[in-house]
């Protein structure tokens, strides 16, 4: 785990942190329910699916914070997601269940395979006062349709 | 729900278990599901649901407009063959028969066809290209095996009932007593529920199942790996002697892979070493291992691709005939490199489940769908088709997660007086599009 930046203004420092994690996403069986009950465009969904489930030691060490804002490795995609604690995570490595909000910052590369990096992607973590996206308002935000 | 009869054994269409003891009562505006599990069940709720996609839409200066299915069916066509090089995507709960069609109707444009199966076990496959697999059937396993090992899989969220039907805690012929005649192994990075309930978890660091497969393999051969494996994988050399031995002293042991071999760096040759460690384990008792397959009928794709065109997945007919090259051909890094000009989608949401760079390029490209209810993808389609519900509204095949195909019967007939099945709708747009290419 590497500490790439801090931003001296901040009180504490620590509030503004952003880390290097290895996004780990999958399967949830509420993702699965919600998905296929069509409801991917609901509320609900995103309270599912627009989460990061981090380390307590991490969390802590972040500032417990309400939000985090996770992005890609190539640093060209982020997104904003609620952030929890649970011991299912060791330090370093982070969780998202597989949804819009976690692919927008999986590593796009197959090595040849055609299957992306959905496990293992390195993703850049730090608090956030962004607010999180619906899917539907990702979709308008991230992936304007041509004119 | 007075009077209704109940149907027995339907098919569930989610995902690769197709569980085969599902049990509805359609009445009048709402459906009755027993045996099904929560995605089960809320995907048969969608036989009912108020946000099912009932007419065709197209999309007209920013905005979708309600249209005639011939209209919409015609704008497809036109968007396919109109393109020079088209991506058809074959989503995964949806039969064979349909997919059947899209593979012809790819192989008609000169189109590059790909599937579910890619991203899902893609790897996996090319893994048995490179090793050969020895694998089962369900049965068999249920029967049989008295170790399972979920590695990089997690069957409690993404399988429910995997582990009630096929290998855990069933009776089978000769284990009796069920869960209390097995041995369960979890290889995780995390303390998944399906971790939390095995009899013993390798809690390994992402990204390096090549590493402790490698150090399995050593310790199989009777060497000791060097010390840094346990710093690389976060596993003891213990930890690995003491899996090892569980594998060796069973009867029958059945590894179930998941996306943590083949979505994980190494990809590929993950995959193939493990099918390696299986084949030396032969040498000391029956093992075999097979892939947890997620979607439906994802494995449907890999197996009618194969016999009618030699190839499992991520296939490119631009030259007449099929070519196959996984990094070129398939899907994501086709929209990633912006290598196609339209893209057809059938019962998949490829915006919520492919990165973002492969999303901002449908963005950019005419795009159809087939879908049965709002999501992501119908939000960037040019044109968006009713889908069908397979396995409740019409009949075809499913492959299982064993590969052992499951031919499904409806309880009830499609909504739609345009379309019977997806497979209907798919032959309805290739005709029309071989009048456009006349």
């Amino acid at each position: 785990m590497l500490a790439v930046s801090t931003n001296p203004d901040m009180a504490g420092g620590l509030e503004n942190m952003s880390e290097i994690f290895l996004l780990n996403s999958g399967s949830t069986i509420d993702e699965g329910r919600l998905a296929k009950g069509g409801s991917k465009l609901t509320e609900d969904y995103t309270e599912e699916c627009a989460v990061c489930d981090m380390n307590p030691d991490d969390y802590l060490e972040m500032g417990s914070p309400e939000k985090v804002l996770v992005t890609s490795g190539d640093g060209k995609h982020s997104v904003a997601v609620y952030a929890y604690p649970t011991d299912a995570m060791s330090r370093g490595h982070v969780f998202m269940p597989r949804a819009i909000w976690s692919n927008v910052v999986v590593d796009p590369e197959t090595f040849s395979t055609g299957s992306p990096l959905y496990k293992g992607s390195p993703v850049r973590i730090e608090p956030t006062e962004e607010p999180v996206q619906n899917a539907c308002d990702l979709v308008v935000l991230l992936f304007p349709r041509r004119k | 729900m007075a009077n209704i009869a109940t149907v027995k054994d339907i098919i569930c269409p989610v995902c690769g278990a197709s569980c085969d003891d599902i049990q509805v009562e359609l009445g009048q505006g709402e459906i009755t599901v027993k045996n099904a599990c929560k995605m089960g069940n809320a995907k048969f709720q969608e036989i009912v649901s108020s946000h099912r996609i009932r007419e065709p839409q197209i999309r007209q200066n920013g905005a979708f407009r309600a249209a005639a299915w011939d209209e919409a069916i015609n704008r497809t066509a036109e968007i396919l063959a109109g393109a020079r090089r088209p991506l058809l995507f074959m989503g995964s709960e949806t039969s064979c028969e349909a997919m059947e069609v899209g593979l012809h109707l790819a192989e008609f444009l000169g189109a590059a066809v790909d599937s579910n199966s890619t991203v899902c076990h893609g790897p996996t496959a090319m893994g048995i290209q490179e090793a050969g697999r020895v694998g089962a059937t369900a049965g068999q396993s249920k029967s049989r095996s008295d170790l399972a090992v979920y590695w990089g899989s997690n069957p409690l969220e993404s399988m429910p009932r995997h582990m009630s039907r096929y290998a855990v805690y069933p009776r089978g012929y000769w284990t009796r007593r069920g869960r209390f005649d097995r041995t369960v192994i979890c290889v995780d990075p995390r303390k998944s529920i399906t971790a939390e309930n095995a009899d013993l978890h390798i809690q390994l660091k992402p990204n390096s199942d090549y590493e402790l497969l490698s150090a399995l393999l050593t310790l199989l051969h009777g060497k000791t790996p060097h010390y840094s494996v346990e710093d690389v994988t976060g596993v003891s050399i213990a930890e690995m002697q003491a899996m090892l031995k569980m594998m060796k002293e069973c009867n029958f042991g059945a590894i179930y892979v998941g996306l943590g071999i083949a979505s994980s760096y190494g990809k590929h040759r993950n995959a193939e070493l493990a099918f390696n460690l299986v084949k030396e384990l032969n040498s000391y008792t029956k093992f075999v291992i097979g892939a947890l397959r997620g979607h439906c009928n994802v494995a449907g794709f890999n197996q009618i691709a194969s016999y009618l065109y030699g190839f499992p997945f991520g296939l490119d007919f631009a030259r007449g005939y099929p070519r196959y090259n996984p990094g070129e051909y398939t899907a994501v890094d086709l929209l990633r490199e912006k290598d196609v000009d339209a893209a057809f989608i059938l019962s998949a949401d490829l915006v919520s489940h492919f990165p973002a760079a492969c999303s901002e390029y449908l963005a950019q490209i005419p795009v159809a769908c087939i879908d049965i209810a709002p999501c992501p993808t119908t939000m960037l389609s040019d044109v968006v088709l009713p889908g069908v519900i397979d396995a409740m509204e019409c009949d075809g095949t499913f492959y299982r997660l064993d590969d052992v195909p499951v031919y499904f019967q409806p309880f009830t007939s499609s909504p739609f007086s345009f379309t019977t099945s997806n497979e209907d709708t798919m032959l309805q747009i290739f005709e029309k599009v071989k009048e456009l290419r006349k």
